[in-house]
């Protein structure tokens, strides 16, 4: 299977937003406004971004009621990524896992049924490397959730390989180009696209001492500059916009609020690079 | 209208649940009782009754206070264990430790294996509670190897509800403004805090969900539950302030209880027992100065049915003789039943600073009297022992 192949007269649409929306500190930091709600989070958010990763989906399965309420309460427009249940990338159970997938399937269903679900976020631990049995894991592992769209990030740069690339391809699973400390053994940046359907970028902050401290608030402490941003665009986003339809780009760098000023900077500068940023109620801007 | 008190800020409370505790203590100590199905009761005993049981001897149908002997025609080859409370004082302890860390907010049940947590406002030094939550679990799975069950809620109410959801293992997290949504379609019998008697009330109008009370306003629950009701108004919304007590800081109660090895319903056993209990209680607060302002009693029936009583003790007292008088009162408000009687407790909440006030009138020769015995019987057995002397309606009991 090759890779996507650049289709220069089709513009790819970009939606950016953060990991995670519901942070108490976000208020204290001055992106909700004081006394916000937990409940109330989610409409503000969607009035400014499109598009969320959902991480507490991580730490449970989620109950399709829930996700329900979150669809009703962001809009008709906004999207949601979601990331994996840790049971079936960090804490393996090697009997359980088919069924977990099944129960994830049945959560994320109102996002699949409103076409509302931009990437399942298949994201796997450090430990993770590329072995014969984590191979065929993996590969079952995304059987089971085709058709669905899928962006697996690697933590180990063993999977950093061109047959990789080509095992997601087949699989039409997108490869998450990742940026964050430069430490060794940890997955290399790329501009590999995978899927010609979307390509994913998770920004997790550059903090290098932080990175391994079992803390988020030291691992995502990270405020990115602006010429760290425009060299992403043009030393990556702009040739992968070329190479798929859609493109989701997210800010995991969470802690006082870094994610969200930083995603509303990405926005600007996509726009003035001439890329297609889809923001709330519709807009498309351009530059 | 029933005003509804909303907290000033947003809370996170995480319930960390040691499903079916005293064997998971007992398996940490045995580990050839995994995945088999264990029994903890007392084996000696005549009449011995399951104190706990695990999930394997769960699904073969043994429940807690059955008899031993139909445990075990339920389940032939679970293995049995006397239940050892030291044991789990000390896990209590040890998870008590792993967890404070996190918040100065921790308050552990009664042995059981719960504890609630409130890490509000610690997001800027710990993570999002989700996050701080799974570490918690982490870190008593790989210190102790106890797998706690594992909640997240905006109160105590919710995240307690949240876990018994996903007994014996598993996770729930309840987002902020979710808790009518999330409590709706559930049970009533889930509802921590409804006693025997609103369940009663509920089936005898067909009402079996939380949806269906929460449709109903304060005045029709008025009606039916009188004072309960504001209670019950608040519950079936998830509504509860109730504060995460401090470590250290638990409310402070003293809690004497007997298992009788022969079912009882005879009244000198029962008033015999009562006044060890009471003996029990006075004895603490005597020796820490304080005196009890109210008592309860718990009895456990045979057919499993549990009853509560409360009573407040007017002037608080330590002594026995007139905390008796009260004990024996509770007594017979909750021994209402002519069915033989498993299990009596007695507490004393919030025991009060001793304040030997003078009454306007000075204190009646009686009651100097009785304070008098107390003291002498208290003088023998310091010198003696517990057993020196003893009242003559507790001899042999």
């Amino acid at each position: 299977m090759t890779l996507p192949e650049p289709m220069p007269d089709r513009a790819c649409r970009i939606r950016v937003g953060t990991s995670g929306y519901s942070y108490t500190e976000w208020m204290e930091a001055g992106f909700y406004p004081p006394g916000t709600p937990g409940g109330k989070m989610l409409p503000y958010y969607a009035g400014i971004f499109s598009v969320t990763e959902l991480n507490y989906t991580w730490y449970q399965i989620p109950k399709a009621e829930s996700i329900a309420r979150m669809c009703e309460a962001a809009g008709p427009e906004f999207m949601f990524a979601a990331k994996l249940t840790r049971t079936m990338t960090h804490e393996i159970d090697p009997d359980g896992w088919p069924g977990q997938v099944g129960r994830f399937r049945d959560g994320i269903a109102p996002l699949v049924q409103e076409r509302r679900l931009a990437a399942i976020l298949v994201q796997l631990p450090p430990f993770f490397d590329r072995c014969e049995k984590n191979r065929r894991y993996l590969a079952a592992l995304l059987d089971r959730l085709r058709p669905l769209p899928v962006a697996v990030e690697f933590r180990h740069k063993s999977w950093a390989t061109e047959k990789v690339y080509e095992g997601l391809a087949a699989r039409g699973a997108a490869l998450a180009a990742v940026d964050a400390p430069q430490l060794p053994d940890l997955f290399p940046p790329t501009d590999v696209v995978t899927s010609p359907e979307f390509f994913y970028i998770r920004f997790h902050g550059r903090n290098a001492a932080g990175w391994r401290s079992g803390n988020m608030q030291n691992q995502f402490d990270y405020d990115y500059t602006e010429p760290e941003l425009k060299q992403w665009i043009k030393a990556r986003i702009l040739s992968m916009s070329l190479r798929a339809k859609r493109g989701f780009i997210f800010f995991n760098n969470h802690v006082r609020a870094q994610a969200p000023a930083n995603a509303r900077t990405m926005i600007d500068l996509l726009c003035s690079a001439g890329l297609e940023v889809e923001t709330p109620g519709g807009g498309r801007h351009t530059g | 209208m029933f005003a509804v008190a909303k907290p000033l800020r947003a809370r996170s409370v995480v319930h960390l649940n040691i499903a079916d505790f005293a064997v998971a203590v007992e398996r940490m100590v045995d580990r050839g009782l995994e995945g088999r199905p264990v029994i903890i009761a007392q084996e000696r005993a005549a009449r011995a009754t399951v104190h706990d049981m695990s999930e394997e001897a769960y699904q073969c149908g043994i429940r807690k206070s059955m008899p031993l002997k139909d445990a075990l025609r339920c389940c032939r080859d679970a293995a049995v264990r006397p239940p050892h409370p030291d044991r789990y004082e000390r896990a209590m302890r040890d998870v008590f430790r792993e967890v404070a860390g996190f918040s100065p907010l921790t308050e552990p049940g009664e042995i059981d294996g719960h504890f609630f947590i409130d890490v509000s406002g610690t997001s800027r030094l710990f993570g999002p509670s989700v996050d701080v939550a799974w570490r918690m679990y982490q870190k008593i799975r790989k210190s102790l190897g106890l797998a706690p069950i594992w909640s997240v809620a905006p109160n105590k109410l919710v995240s307690k509800v949240a876990s018994r959801l996903v007994k014996p293992v598993g996770e729930y997290v309840v987002g902020e403004g979710e808790e009518n949504a999330f409590l709706s379609p559930l049970s009533v019998h889930l509802l921590p805090g409804m006693e025997d008697q609103d369940l009663r009330q509920l089936n005898d109008f067909n009402i079996s969900s939380v949806k269906q009370v929460a449709d109903l306003d304060f005045e029709q629950l008025e009606v039916v539950f009188g004072k309960r009701a504001g209670f019950i108004f608040d519950t079936v919304r998830g509504i509860d302030d109730t504060p995460v007590a401090p470590a250290g800081q638990q409310p402070d109660k003293i809690i004497a209880s007997r298992v009788f090895g022969e079912d009882t319903g005879e009244v000198e056993t029962m008033e015999g027992a009562v006044y060890l209990l009471v003996e029990k209680i006075g004895d603490k607060l005597r020796r820490r100065r304080k005196a009890a302002k109210s008592l309860s009693i718990m009895i456990d029936y045979i057919d499993g049915l549990r009853c509560f009583r409360n009573l407040s003790v007017c002037p608080p007292s330590a002594n026995d003789i007139i905390l008796f008088e009260s004990a024996r009162r509770l007594l017979y408000m909750a021994w209402t039943r002519r069915v033989r009687v498993r299990c009596i407790r007695l507490t004393c909440r919030k025991p009060v600073h001793h304040q030997p006030q003078l009454t306007l009138f000075g204190r009646e020769k009686k009651e100097e009297r009785s304070d008098a015995v107390i003291a002498a019987v208290d003088d023998i057995r310091r010198r003696f022992g517990s057993g020196a002397v003893c009242m003559g309606r507790s001899f042999g009991k």
